[in-house]
Parts: structure tokens; C-alpha cells; sequence
């Protein structure tokens, strides 16, 4: 099976009613094979080399650049259009994002916090374009944000409260009875350690590999469904299918954009959370 | 083969390019938001807050300040007032002095005039009756010369007799007065 076994269904000739002449053939649905784009340029050790992703990658850039520019030219006291859905993007990263979890003192992250939504929420919405995938798709990405995350709340964490202070203060939450530190702390250390940032890049990555991989069923038994050739009663029923195919591809589509959004939002949220965790001495 | 397959169906491998490259992008929209977009933005908030606060702070000051020339205004008003109220009081009090100053010279000049005409009258009385006297003197005399026939040249004498005359009549006047009341 390779990677472009997804291209198999979508063949001109394959459907579900064979028309005469035609050899009927089964549908074979979109595998994890379509994560795996085929490379432009391999070769390089240890690595799939320069694909779609990164391409796609350089779009997402292209575009938070491109928003971002946008919105920050020819500022005035009175806004327009523009400028006020700039200054809403801005308002709501810091009370939504920042001021909820680190309090006025989060306000320095807020550039950060903006920039890790933006690219993201690119990084997800290229899995609209037909044929493209979410670049998140790709656990390399979510795992970036997330290590990057991660190293963040350690750097800032023991520059606030020392290097052993800051571990103290996240494995021994402070105010409980001795005996139950022998239950949290191991808990706690496998928590901030290890399950978080693991979380933290899995949540991204797995919304955005399922959500495309339901689209790209939907699509591709959409189309494996649609037999134009056969006679013409299996035709009409072939229609139907296609039709109920098409209405759930679109729903899901309408769905996929509120997870890309949702998604994108929840893990800003999540890495404004971690990152409290470090600018303050206890939690 | 069957290597090949495990390693491009892996989907939880991670890939150091992408991953580098995914850092790469991160870092560059982190710069652009940090050093451009975000400070732009927030400084026109910013600058939007304070325009919107000293707006309120303008108007509460002009507020503040038409409530204290409204205050200066009223009590020049009423200061005015005061002092109209007191100068119609002193120009009453005038009106009534020069009345009463006039009505004083008035009665003044009136009792002159009538002590005057007075004096006149009792002059005139004294000098129409000392003319009358010695007219009456000389016309009785006359009168008297006449009929008797003779005339009666000692002056002396005939002064005592016009007195005694007179005197008579004077009696008879005074009688009479007394006799009426």
C-alpha cells in the first residue's frame, strides 16, 4: 500500500455498479496512507523529506503574516471594519486566552499567544482546501508547539521561582496533609512531566487526523458510489448515495471548521494554562 | 518492503524537518505579532482609552466650570438684586427727606410771607389810621371852624380838642365792641 493507495477509489472506472463492459471492483477507503504525502525531495536522512505538509506550511505562514500585516496597517483612533475585527482578534486572545488563566500579568504573552492561535488556526484550515490536509495532521507540527510549550513553562518557571522551587511547587502542591504527597507527587510529576505536554500535542493532532480522514471517507465512497455508466435504474440509486454522501461531507465540513477553530483555541488556551502554572508560586 | 510500509504508515513519528521547519514558521509569526502587529494594535487601544477618558475628564471640567460661573452669575444676580433693592430703599428715604425738606421750607416760606403780609397790614392799619387821625382832626376842625364860624388858628388848642374828640370815640368804639361780645 502506498501513499497514494487514496487514489485508488477516486479512479475513473472504479464504482460501485460497473458499467458494461466494466470489471466491478472494491471500494477502498482512504487509509492512513494519505498522511503520507509522496516527497518532492527525499533523501534526507531520517526524514520524509519536502512534501505537501510543508508546503502547506509555508501557506499557513504566508497567511498569519499576510492577516497580521493587514490588520496592523494605517491604525487609527477611530477604527474601521478592518481595524475593529483586528483589535477584536487582539481583545480576545487577552480575555479570553490570557487574562482568564494568568491574570494581568499574562499580558506579556499576549503577542505569543496571538501568533501560536493564528499559525494554528491556519495550520488546521488548510484540511479545507479539497485534496490538502490540516497541517497538524502531522505530529511533527503539534509536537513543536507542544515541546516549545513545554521548554516555555520550564525556562519560566525557574526563573520565577527557582529551579528547584519551580519543581517543588508543581510536585508538592502545597496545602495538604503529609501522607497524601506519597500518592499526588508521583501523580503530579507524571502529570506536569509527561502527560501534559503528551496531551497536549496528541489532542491537536488527533482532532485534525480524524476530522480530515472522515472527510476523505465521505468523499472518496461519495465518489466510488456515483456509477453513471451502469444502466440506468442502478444510475438513479447511485445518485441517491452519492447525494447522502455529498450532504454528510458537507456537514462534517461545517463541523471540521468549528474543531479546526475549537481546537486551535483549546490549545492556546491550554498552553496560557501551563504557562500559570509557572508564573505563579503555587497553584 | 515490510519496513518501508511500518515506517510510512507510522503516524505518531515526528518528523525533525517538519519539526524544525514547523519551529522555523512559529518563530517567524511570533517576531512579525510581537515586534509589529500586537504593539500597534494595542497602542491605538490604548491611545483610544486615554482619548475616550480625557473626553470624560474634558467634559466633566467644562461641567464643573459652567456650574461655578452659573454659581458667580447667580450671586452677582442676587448681589444686584441687594443692591437695587437698597438703592430704591435710600432713594425712597431721599424722596421723603426732600418732601419733607421741601414741605418744611414750603411751611417756612409760607409762614414768612404770612407774617409778612401781616406786618404789612398792621403798618398800613397804624399809617391809614394815623392818616385817618389827622385827616379826621383836620376835617373836624374844618368842619367844626365852619359851623362855628370861626376859626380856631391856636393849633394847640385845637389839637387837644380833635384828641379829646377822638378819645370820645374811641370810647364809644371800645363800648360798643364790649357790648357786641
Amino acid at each position: 500500500m502506498s501513499a497514494d493507495a487514496r487514489f485508488l477509489a477516486a479512479e475513473p472506472g472504479c464504482h460501485l455498479f460497473p458499467g458494461e463492459g466494466e470489471a466491478g471492483c472494491g471500494f477502498e477507503a482512504p487509509s492512513v496512507g494519505m498522511f503520507s504525502p509522496e516527497p518532492w525531495l527525499g533523501g534526507i536522512p531520517g526524514s520524509d523529506g519536502i512534501d505537501l505538509y510543508l508546503v502547506l506550511l509555508l501557506v499557513a505562514l504566508g497567511a498569519s503574516l499576510l492577516l497580521w500585516s493587514w490588520f496592523s496597517k494605517k491604525l487609527n483612533l477611530v477604527p474601521g471594519r478592518r481595524q475593529g475585527v483586528g483589535e477584536m482578534f487582539v481583545l480576545f486572545i487577552r480575555d479570553q486566552i490570557t487574562r482568564p488563566t494568568m491574570g494581568a500579568k499574562g499580558d506579556k504573552f499576549i503577542p505569543l499567544m496571538t501568533a501560536i492561535f493564528t499559525l494554528i488556526l491556519f495550520m488546521n484550515v488548510s484540511g479545507l482546501i479539497p485534496g490538502m490536509l490540516p497541517v497538524n495532521s502531522d505530529l511533527s507540527f503539534p509536537a513543536m508547539f507542544a515541546l516549545f510549550i513545554f521548554v516555555l513553562t520550564l525556562v519560566v518557571g525557574m526563573r520565577q521561582q527557582g529551579g528547584w522551587g519551580y519543581i517543588r511547587n508543581q510536585i508538592f502542591p502545597p496545602g495538604m496533609p503529609k501522607p497524601i504527597y506519597i500518592l499526588v507527587t508521583p501523580i503530579e510529576a507524571l502529570s506536569v512531566f509527561l502527560i501534559r505536554p503528551l496531551t497536549h500535542a496528541l489532542r491537536l493532532f488527533a482532532t485534525m487526523f480524524a476530522g480530515s480522514l472522515l472527510l476523505a471517507v465521505f468523499a472518496y465512497g461519495g465518489w466510488y458510489m456515483l456509477s453513471l455508466g451502469a444502466e440506468p435504474a442502478l444510475a438513479g440509486l447511485s445518485v441517491l448515495f452519492s447525494g447522502a454522501a455529498l450532504i454528510g461531507y458537507l456537514l462534517f465540513f461545517l463541523f471540521e471548521i468549528l474543531i479546526m477553530l475549537v481546537q486551535a483555541f483549546i490549545f492556546t488556551l491550554l498552553a496560557s494554562l501551563y504557562l500559570n502554572g509557572s508564573l505563579e508560586s503555587a497553584h | 518492503m515490510l519496513v518501508e510500509l511500518a515506517a510510512e504508515t507510522n503516524i505518531l513519528r515526528i518528523d525533525w524537518v517538519k519539526f524544525t521547519f514547523g519551529l522555523i514558521a512559529l518563530a517567524v509569526v511570533y517576531f512579525f505579532v510581537a515586534r509589529k502587529a500586537v504593539p500597534k494594535v494595542m497602542k491605538v487601544l490604548d491611545e483610544r482609552h486615554d482619548a475616550i477618558e480625557g473626553g470624560i475628564e474634558r467634559a466633566q471640567r467644562a461641567e464643573t466650570e459652567a456650574e461655578e460661573i452659573r454659581q458667580q452669575y447667580r450671586e452677582k444676580l442676587e448681589e444686584a438684586h441687594r443692591e437695587y433693592a437698597q438703592e430704591l430703599e435710600k432713594a425712597k428715604e431721599q424722596r421723603a427727606a426732600i418732601i419733607a425738606e421741601a414741605r418744611e421750607e414750603a411751611q417756612v416760606e409760607a409762614r414768612r410771607i404770612v407774617e409778612a403780609a401781616q406786618a404789612q397790614i398792621e403798618a398800613d392799619r397804624q399809617q391809614a389810621f394815623v392818616q385817618l387821625r389827622n385827616e379826621i382832626g383836620s376835617l373836624s376842625t374844618d368842619l367844626a371852624g365852619r359851623i362855628v364860624g370861626e376859626t380856631l388858628e391856636d393849633s394847640a388848642a385845637q389839637n387837644r380838642v380833635v384828641d379829646r374828640f377822638l378819645e370820645e370815640l374811641e370810647q364809644n368804639e371800645s363800648t360798643e365792641q364790649a357790648e357786641v361780645r
